[in-house]
């Protein structure tokens, strides 16, 4: 039951995430086309920063899942923790492939080492890139389990220095669009439509992918044990 | 490359991204429920009882 409402919420999310895409190409507005290099690509936009709200929800989880571990050995805070990670992978991966290649059409490059976003933002990606790979080559156990929540506990900072980083320092990113303070940011009406779509369709995707994940893990914890009994453990 | 050739390219990054991601999840969902779905149910093993690391470390 569990397992299809989850499903339902991937299909949800799904869906609105495709009317993001068919919104932001049929009917938001077009950007003055001397306000940009590459004025066409700016549409990245509605898929970028939804996926980099979405990373940002799953860090969080992964914080929750690790702290919920670490103080109280939660296992429901270990399934947090795992699919905290693993969706904080994915959608930071999307995240920074999108922001790459508009990168390259706006920027001139893909990449820039002094940007202070982009590079938390990296690092961000690569601790989760980290947490994900380590947990599947590493043997399931309370030490393993402890180094990956530290990790997940101590990254988390990244996170807040990440969302303010583009009010200190706006060097290649773009300063705040939206909740930008009394000005109420640089987005047209139809635009920001399209974005909050955009953020609510990832936001309903990636809950479905959490929970999905989250009962994954408690079906290979519960299969484990299944073999253990099998070999003659207790 | 203009404008629309890299939006091209973004969009077909993150459909795939998205498209290998959820149909890697719910693979793995199905599969593995058939797979213990066949073991649990000659062993009568209790689902609550199954995270023997976190039960045998807990405060």
């Amino acid at each position: 039951m569990a397992g299809r409402s989850a499903e339902v919420l991937l299909g949800l999310g799904f869906a609105g995430i495709m009317t993001t895409l068919f919104l932001g190409f049929q009917w938001a507005p077009s950007v003055a086309i001397d306000a940009f290099e590459s004025p066409a690509a700016q549409r990245i936009f509605y898929w970028h920063v939804p996926a980099a709200w979405a990373a940002f929800i799953a860090f969080a989880v992964l914080f929750t899942g690790s702290a919920m571990w670490f103080f109280k050995r939660s296992p429901l805070g270990w399934r947090l923790h795992v699919a905290g990670a693993e969706a904080g992978l994915a959608c930071g991966l999307i995240a920074v492939w999108s922001g790459c290649v508009w990168g390259a059409a706006e920027w001139g490059t893909p990449w820039d080492w002094t940007d202070v976003r982009l590079n938390t933002f990296g690092l961000l990606t690569l601790l989760a890139l980290f947490l994900v790979l380590g947990r599947q080559s590493q043997p399931d156990g309370v030490e393993s389990r402890d180094t990956f929540s530290t990790f997940g506990l101590f990254g988390f900072v990244l996170v807040p220095f990440t969302y303010i980083a583009t009010r200190i320092w706006e060097i290649r990113h773009p300063g705040p669009v939206v909740g930008a303070g009394d000005d109420g940011g640089s987005l047209s009406g139809d635009m920001a439509i399209v974005l909050f779509i955009g953020a609510l369709s990832f936001t309903i995707f990636i809950i479905g992918h959490i929970l999905i994940s989250m009962r994954i893990t408690s079906l290979e914890q519960r299969l484990e044990q299944a073999l253990h009994h099998i070999d003659g453990g207790k | 490359m203009d404008g629309m050739t890299y939006l091209t390219v973004a969009y077909l990054g993150m459909i795939a991204g998205i498209a290998i991601w959820t149909w890697t999840v719910v693979n793995r969902s199905r599969t593995i429920e058939a797979r213990l779905t066949a073991v649990e149910s000659s062993m009568g093993i209790i689902a609550s009882e199954a995270d023997s690391i976190s039960k045998e470390h807990k405060d």
